[in-house]
């Protein structure tokens, strides 16, 4: 298989993983303010805070109200980690991969985005936002569910695994951050009243919440949904699980060099991450550290296979 | 109710499909007894059916005037155009000798020159041409064939008989519209394809995968192909992917091949270095190899040629090949097929006037108006007067032009091609059309069941080149009851 080729469809696979988890996040996030009360000091703001994004959008926008946050990560193609932004870079990968990949892949990508084209400007208003975010989820879902009954479990296939692994455990250290701050933000007593559905629906966006309450038997709290997501072995989105299936790849793919090693030190730290009684503060420093430990693994894989020099 | 054929003309020139308005020829029997089945409602279902397809399975050609749009969807007509297996027979025939001659051609230009020792084509020809590469001089690629793909274009004439209006044995493109026009003709019209009898052209890629190994320079094991490709930003990227895919070759960018020390060719893979044996190259000669051609391309792979010549690695077409596609080297394949093959050509040339020649110069200078000229060595319709067509002034400054550079001009009567229906807002026109063939030879000879038969979709126009808003349609060979 060519490095080039590797590459593309590991970011195919990240880039649409990306774009079912803006679609989730959204969607999530649109549902827990529905449930807040309207006074609670909780908005769409977080949303951007998340992942850093908030300087570039005040580059754009005044106000951080719902129709311009969303606008801004659902259809705003200027800005590179909008909804739509991932998914043309997707479609972009694929369509230059075709080679590689059945042909529904292609076309089941191309029609998702041929389909948010269309329906950009429906974004603004909640009720066709619901129905653009599930069509987007559905796409990606029969994305995934048609490569796994289709492709043999050959190199490429265990890229996209890897791709959209790498992209998973990424997204659920952020989800998990977001829930942080928004907790150590406005830890009012008002909003404390509402962690639990702030857990939830922390649960919700990673489609853990059935899961977490068939393992745990408990009411939904902090230290628990944080272990579960951090360290369960069973769920897909879990970081641990997310690692597991990455080391499983990387060990699957030829010339992976101490790779699987680096893979073992990342899976040791997740599963000493002390998450009992960990301050706010405690808490994001430990999934800041993770994420820059998430994206150095990131880098040693394009050094490993996607940057062959030539040695003429 | 109007009948979608109300007005049909077929005065203009030969209708593939029709006497006239209200006859069909035996060919499309069927096909027009089940057109007349449908509404017009029916028609523009069909239609808008055909062009979601085309969306969906994102079949693209760029124009490179279309800024900032990497593909855009290509028109189809969904009415096919339709050939008796009868006629299909001879004409296959015809196109297999042609290549089969235009080969030893090659041979030859690169090896002996017997052909023009013996004075049948001027040698200056061969030695202005910009195709000519004397780099290839004295090389012998396996079956001593050079020319592997070709796309011999041929039109109808008023005559009802089939002419060759060029060879193209460069890069030629439109297979994959071949194919991809069959898969929408099919979710389409289903209904057709139980009653009439057409021959399939699915094989394509598997016989361009045998014609490829069977070019390999060795042939024990397994023998690894690849598509060189200039990229993604080039306008037939999506066919290259296609037949990539379809073969199960590797797509490969020149960024992604290296000749080492040893003059063989390596693919940059996951693995390491990976050694390639056969490259379909969708590359013109000019970018190929920075050692030896165009030092700034960027595109090609640098000892390629090197490669080639050792014999280490088998290029498709051959470098070079690009001599015989040449418009007045053209003008000599009928004596080419009696020379080397010592029989008479089944399909005729169009008559073609050498500007090189002084005689033909003072007659096409005098007769520009009534003739289409064309240069020597351009595709793809660019740089062409089309005289009944053109003003007084386009004329007139063409003139200069031949003046300047004869050698690089032909002229040919203006053929009033054929024509055949085409849906046209809920109603059928004719339309002119011609069809390109694609030949594969290698240890055997191929022709496809038919071609990609391309379609000016304005009226009028006689040019069916897709980069200057042409369209195609599904093309039937249809065997009635005649084997």
């Amino acid at each position: 298989m060519l490095s080039r080729s590797a590459e593309r469809i590991y970011w195919l696979a990240r880039y649409i993983e990306r774009t079912e988890n803006i679609a989730r996040l959204v969607n999530v996030h649109m549902n827990l303010l529905m449930d807040l009360p309207k006074d609670v000091e909780m908005g769409w703001k977080q949303l951007i805070l998340i992942n850093s994004s908030d300087q570039i959008f005040y580059e754009k926008y005044n106000v951080a109200n719902e129709k311009n946050i969303t606008r801004f990560l659902l259809a705003d193609d200027t800005y590179a980690g909008s909804l739509f932004s991932s998914l043309t870079a997707a479609r972009e990968n694929i369509r230059t991969s075709r080679d590689l990949l059945p042909d529904e892949a292609w076309e089941q990508v191309n029609e998702m985005y041929l389909f948010a084209k269309k329906n950009l400007d429906t974004v603004a208003n909640r009720r066709h936002r619901v129905i653009f975010l599930n069509e987007i989820l559905k796409g990606c879902q029969r994305f995934t569910g048609l490569l796994s009954g289709y492709m043999s479990h050959n190199h490429p296939y265990a890229f996209i695994r890897l791709g959209r692994n790498m992209e998973r455990a990424d997204m659920t250290s952020r989800i998990l951050d977001l829930a942080s701050l928004l907790l150590s933000e406005s830890r009012s007593d008002e909003v404390r009243q509402y962690e639990t559905i702030l857990w939830m629906n922390v649960l919700k966006a990673l489609n853990a919440l059935l899961m977490y309450r068939q393992q745990k038997h408990s009411h939904v709290n902090g230290d628990d949904v944080l272990d579960f997501l951090l360290k369960n072995t069973n769920l897909p989105r879990s970081v641990i699980c997310c690692l597991s299936e990455i080391s499983e790849c990387i060990i699957k793919l030829p010339n992976n060099g101490d790779l699987p090693a680096k893979v073992v030190e990342l899976q040791t730290y997740v599963q000493a991450i002390k998450t009992e009684d960990t301050t706010q503060a405690q808490l994001r420093g430990i999934l800041d550290d993770l994420q820059n430990k998430i994206g150095g693994l990131h880098n040693e894989i394009t050094q490993n296979w996607f940057l062959i020099v030539s040695e003429d | 109710m109007k009948s979608i054929w109300e007005n049909y003309k077929t005065d203009v020139a030969y209708d593939e499909l029709m006497f006239s308005e209200y006859q069909s020829r035996p060919v499309s029997h069927q096909l027009c007894r089940y057109l007349d089945t449908l509404k017009k409602e029916d028609i523009d279902k069909r239609k808008a059916a055909a062009e979601l397809a085309i969306m969906e399975m994102g079949i693209s050609f760029t124009v490179y005037s279309d800024e900032g749009n990497i593909d855009r969807a290509w028109p189809f007509d969904i009415i096919p155009r339709i050939i008796a297996a009868k006629e299909w027979r001879i004409i296959e025939k015809g196109l297999k000798q042609r290549l089969t001659a235009l080969n030893c051609f090659i041979s030859d230009v690169y090896g002996e020159q017997a052909f023009i020792k013996a004075g049948k084509m001027p040698g200056e020809i061969v030695n202005s041409s910009k195709n000519f590469r004397k780099e290839c001089v004295g090389m012998k690629p396996k079956h001593n064939v050079w020319a592997n793909i070709c796309g011999t274009d041929l039109v109808r004439d008023k005559d009802g008989i089939m002419y060759v209006l060029e060879d193209n044995l460069r890069v030629p493109s439109g297979v994959s519209y071949m194919l991809e026009n069959r898969v929408i003709t099919k979710r389409v019209f289903p209904e057709l394809f139980q009653d009439i009898d057409i021959q399939p052209i699915d094989d394509y890629p598997t016989r361009l995968h045998e014609m490829l190994t069977s070019i390999a320079p060795h042939q024990n094991g397994q023998v690894t192909c690849a598509v060189l490709t200039p990229g993604i930003y080039n306008s037939a990227y999506f066919e290259h992917a296609y037949l990539a895919q379809q073969m199960g070759a590797q797509l490969v960018e020149g960024g992604d091949l290296v000749v080492k020390d040893d003059d063989c060719v390596y693919m940059k893979t996951i693995q390491g270095l990976e050694k390639v044996d056969v490259i379909y190259r969708r590359i013109d000669d000019d970018f190929l190899d920075p050692e030896v051609f165009r030092k700034d391309s960027t595109l090609g792979v640098k000892g390629l040629m090197r490669a080639w010549k050792a014999g280490n690695v088998a290029l498709a077409n051959a470098p070079g090949a690009g001599v015989a596609d040449d418009k007045v080297v053209y003008a000599y394949v009928p004596e080419m097929i009696r020379y080397f093959l010592n029989e008479e050509p089944i399909l005729p040339n169009v008559p073609t006037y050498l500007c090189s020649n002084p005689d033909d110069l003072e007659y096409v200078l005098d007769h520009l108006a009534e003739l289409v000229v064309k240069p020597a060595n351009e595709s793809g319709g660019y740089g062409m007067l089309v005289g009944p067509h053109a003003t007084e002034k386009e004329v007139a400054s063409f003139r200069d032009i031949i003046k300047k550079d004869p050698r690089n001009y032909i002229a040919q009567p203006t053929l009033s091609i054929s024509t055949a229906p085409t849906l046209c807002k809920s109603k059928l026109e004719p339309r002119h059309i011609d069809l390109r063939p694609f030949i594969l030879q290698g240890q055997d000879t191929f022709v496809t069941a038919g071609g990609l038969t391309r379609v000016a979709l304005k009226k009028g126009s006689l040019v069916v080149n897709s980069s200057q808003g042409g369209g195609s349609k599904d093309t039937w060979i249809i065997n009635m009851g005649d084997k």
